[in-house]
């Protein structure tokens, strides 16, 4: 039978070895010229791990100078992360600079609300400061490509394949973490092992994705989009939001009168 | 267990149901597409059919029907009837679609969109989505009477003639609807 230490022992050299494939694509495909953030996110997740097994074979587990490294280290890959999100956000709408702008506002106001409402929620207990804060980041973080999907889906916007993956990849493992995080802070120490198992299997998940995705070089050249002249806006979108509003009071008439027949 | 702890989950599960629909493509529908006809005042729009679907509509006829008629027929006749009102209120929503992604297409190639604009259409879009499918379920289930239909064929007809003018309107705009095309198959929204 393979024991839990085995199965994480494993499962780090999974993620250690796709995370070198995905660097090296990155690299050999020169990728990382479209990519500079993500590239730059999957350096620092290596380095991270490099780091931690160093720190492993000088302190050992469960001290508190490897904690310490390690809650360091992961705010970087936290900052890192952050910043390879916001170039995928870039990279899906900032062609269409209106329909950005407002993007731009409503995934910040919504970043900070869902970081301060998860700080305000979280278990107030020293240990789990650091685990507080990772979860509030990564649900920002979900939440910011959730809204930004359903902005590309709105506004009908041409996208690349690879950034919707690349942004589903994210998304996942966020949405898996906050999970964990939580888990983890209701059950604590009983949890730890696990939590550090599904936390690396998941990683491995979104590896595998972006990895699959980024097998193909990508075309640095995004085609330029023609804009309206900008009075367009101005003068035919009230209009057309009056018709709808128009549209939807006629139904919103038939709709009571209807009930208060049958 | 603390209501926090499940907030977190809830959380997470509205987040994946919303990545979920994101990520379908959205319904293709022909009558829906935005093409250059659109700014031309086409006459293959649904509201050309208003008079025959006022006339199929009109309770005089149903009331004729189930004096002289079997009790079969006269089912059969509201069964047909019901399937024509569907289909109206399918071509009132594909009319509503039209617009919307009219508008869709002029704010994402304008340097600029104004933030109360664009939540005041998505806001209309989920009411009148939720009206509509609520008006389906209600004459699937056949509890809308049949004059009540008829309702419905007049009010679409106040709102079509205004979506006529509406439309031509934007057809007169010769230049920006050529502007605007161009960009669409620049854009691969797919020119029908």
């Amino acid at each position: 039978m393979i024991e839990s230490a085995q199965v994480q022992n494993i499962l780090w050299a999974a993620n250690v070895s796709l995370g070198l494939i995905l660097a090296l694509l990155l690299i050999v495909r020169r990728d990382y010229r479209v990519y500079p953030a993500f590239s730059s996110y999957v350096l620092v997740n290596l380095i991270q791990a490099l780091l931690l097994f160093l720190g492993t074979y000088r302190w050992g587990l469960s001290t508190f100078a490897l904690w310490l490294m390690g809650s360091l280290t992961q705010s970087i890959v936290l900052i890192a992360r952050a910043l390879a999100v916001a170039e995928i956000c870039c990279r899906l709408l900032s062609r269409y600079s209106g329909v950005w702008a407002l993007a731009r506002r409503v995934l910040l106001l919504l970043a900070g609300i869902v970081f301060s409402y998860s700080i305000l929620l979280a278990r107030h207990d020293w240990r789990l400061v650091f685990q507080s804060a990772h979860r509030a980041m990564e649900l920002s973080i979900a939440s910011i490509i959730v809204t930004l999907l359903i902005f590309v889906r709105h506004y009908d916007v041409e996208t690349s394949p690879t950034d919707r993956a690349l942004a589903i990849g994210f998304c996942l493992y966020s949405c898996f973490a906050v999970l964990n995080i939580t888990l983890l802070e209701r059950f604590l120490d009983d949890y730890a092992d696990l939590w550090n198992l599904l936390g690396a299997f998941a990683f491995l998940g979104s590896l595998s994705l972006w990895t699959w995705t980024l097998r193909k070089p990508q075309s640095r050249t995004e085609p330029r989009q023609i804009l309206l002249p900008s009075g367009v806006y101005q003068s035919l979108t009230p209009e057309i939001n009056l018709r709808l509003r128009l549209l939807n009071e006629q139904l919103s008439r038939f709709w009571p009168a209807e009930a208060n027949h049958s | 267990m603390s209501p926090f702890f499940y907030f977190f989950f809830g959380f997470v599960a509205v987040l994946l149901a919303l990545l979920f629909w994101s990520l379908l493509s959205p319904k293709k529908n022909a009558h829906s597409s935005l093409d250059a006809a659109a700014f031309q005042g086409s006459d293959r729009r649904h509201v050309t059919y208003l008079s025959q679907i006022h006339r199929a509509l009109a309770p005089a006829d149903s009331e004729f029907v189930a004096s002289h008629g079997s009790v079969k027929l006269a089912h059969r006749v509201r069964k047909e009837r019901r399937r024509v009102a569907l289909l109206y209120l399918s071509s009132v929503q594909d009319d509503f679609q039209k617009l919307l992604k009219l508008a869709g297409v002029i704010a994402v190639l304008s340097p600029e969109v104004g933030a109360v604009q664009e939540f005041e259409r998505l806001w209309l879009s989920l009411q009148f989505s939720l009206r509509c499918q609520m008006i389906r379920i209600r004459l699937h289930c056949g509890f809308a009477a049949l004059h009540e239909l008829s309702g419905l064929s007049r009010m679409v007809s106040g709102f079509a003639v205004r979506m006529e003018t509406a439309i031509a309107e934007l057809g007169e705009r010769a230049a920006l609807a050529t502007e605007l095309t161009s960009s669409l198959d620049s854009r691969g929204v797919r020119p029908r």
